[in-house]
């Protein structure tokens, strides 16, 4: 249990283990970890990045949504109101057309009641003459009795 | 040491003894008259300084082969595949953010790319170290021994083989690295020198030497001051390898003796060590991390106070 070159020997195989650690073993250990450290650091920012991006989408989602819901309710509301309007306008001019029409019915009904009420007058008068005629002779013609004729057209 | 016969002192000092090897000198008074390199336990005295505890060496070369093949193999072939990390790769990964939270605790914002794979390094070096004292004591030295003896023993049939290799238990085997004031004393030798190169280096030699002279008394007692900043700076790298030396070898010490406790043959006694053996173990494995722990963070602790450029 002396000192001996042991000590020397065992200086010089520690010195080149260690450069060898030193040099082969630790660096490349130590990169691969290092670089899996920032991988993982990088991971974890970018699901917090997707995290926030994925928020911020849900907000504008939701903002659109409500927009879209609030234009799509100004629109019905729109087409609502346009639709009552059309409905209205056409009815009130079938209301229109209709009293038009009547009116002109009734026009042509009393044109044609008086037409007939001329005739009818005519007619009459027609037949009175020839029955006065007849009963009278020639005593009364057309063209003496004018004026008696004619008022009693106007009377009928 | 008596050949055969296995006392209760043959038995410790086989297991505290080293597999020396080195050169025996020109030693007239010795009776050898012509050098050369020997492994033989009886010749350890005539080795002086240039010996080598190759069984130490062994286990540690081994031992850092495979921290550095664990490291290697753990991580996937493509560094680049970037597919969540599995198995012993986990484990890798879990060593170094442990060290990287020590460095960057002692260390703080400076930066020296060295500093956490030396504190790995020494981390899991010292701990597989020291877990070979988990192995039972009698294991590998008696294995070993069989086996040296059944590949070069000199009293094989066919004669021949190494001279000092007579049975197994001749041939002496240390497993635990850890427990060889050389080692401890050497890695400890290692980051002291780095010590010195980064005190030099980042504060400058000028700073560094002041430090070791302008403090604590001024500048009128520099003599003083350096003898004392001198305790002061060599008493770390050795309080740091005696420390990690002296709690092993006290826990190998226990386990041999606990292991003696078979040398009785009764049965009582011979639970009792085995229950104890379970104890110390369970107890051992804190020692084992604890002490690999510790001599990382001094270590780093040591560079840190290196690499401050403090102004006295």
């Amino acid at each position: 249990m002396n000192i001996n070159a042991t000590l020397l020997a065992q200086a010089v195989v520690m010195i080149v283990f260690v450069a060898i650690c030193w040099k082969y073993i630790y660096p490349p250990i130590l990169a691969v970890m290092q670089e899996r450290e920032k991988k993982i650091a990088d991971g974890l920012e970018a699901a917090k990045k997707a995290d926030d991006s994925l928020e911020e989408a849900k907000l504008a989602f939701d903002k659109e949504l409500n927009q879209a819901k609030s234009e799509a309710a100004e629109i019905l509301d729109k087409a609502n109101a346009r639709a009552s309007q059309i409905v209205k306008d056409a009815s009130s001019k079938a209301e229109v057309e209709a009293e038009k029409i009547m009116s002109s019915a009734s026009i042509a009904i009393e044109n044609e009641t008086n037409k007939a009420k001329e005739e009818l007058r005519q007619q009459m008068s027609d037949i009175i003459i020839d029955t006065t005629q007849k009963i009278l002779g020639d005593e009364i013609s057309k063209e003496k009795h004018e004026d008696i004729l004619k008022k009693a057209a106007e009377e009928l | 040491m008596a050949k055969g016969v296995m006392t209760t002192e043959s038995y410790i000092n086989h297991h505290l003894t080293n597999l020396t090897c080195g050169k025996v000198g020109v030693n007239e008074d010795a009776g050898i008259y012509n050098s050369f390199w020997t492994c033989d336990p009886y010749m350890v005295d005539k080795m002086g300084f240039w010996a080598f505890h190759v069984d130490s060496l062994f286990w540690s070369v081994l031992l850092g082969a495979v921290f550095i093949g664990v490291f290697k193999m753990a991580m996937p072939k493509d560094m680049n595949s970037n597919s969540a990390p599995k198995g012993a790769q986990n484990f890798v990964e879990m060593c170094i953010e442990f060290v990287e939270d020590n460095v960057q605790s002692l260390f703080g914002s400076v930066k020296n790319t060295l500093i956490a794979p030396l504190a790995l390094t020494v981390f899991v070096w010292i701990l597989l170290m020291n877990l070979m004292d988990l192995v039972p004591v009698d294991f590998l030295p008696v294995l070993a021994g069989h086996i040296a003896y059944a590949v070069a023993g000199s009293g094989g049939a066919e004669g021949g083989g190494v001279e000092w290799i007579t049975s197994p238990e001749s041939f002496y085997f240390k497993v635990v690295p850890t427990t060889d004031p050389n080692i401890t004393l050497g890695m400890a030798f290692a980051v002291f020198i780095l010590t010195i190169y980064y005190s030099i280096t980042v504060k400058g030699f000028k700073n560094f030497i002041a430090e070791l002279t302008l403090h604590p008394f001024g500048k009128w007692l520099i003599p003083v001051n350096f003898v004392l900043e001198m305790v002061n700076f060599i008493a770390k790298p050795i309080s740091l390898g005696l420390r990690l030396f002296g709690n092993l070898y006290a826990g190998e010490m226990i386990f041999i003796l606990i292991a003696l406790m078979l040398f009785f043959s009764s049965i009582p006694i011979g639970m009792l060590g085995f229950g104890l053996h379970l104890v110390w173990a369970l107890f051992h494995i804190l020692i084992v991390a604890l002490q690999a722990f510790i001599f990382m963070a001094l270590t780093i602790a040591y560079l840190a106070m290196a690499h401050e450029t403090e102004e006295h």
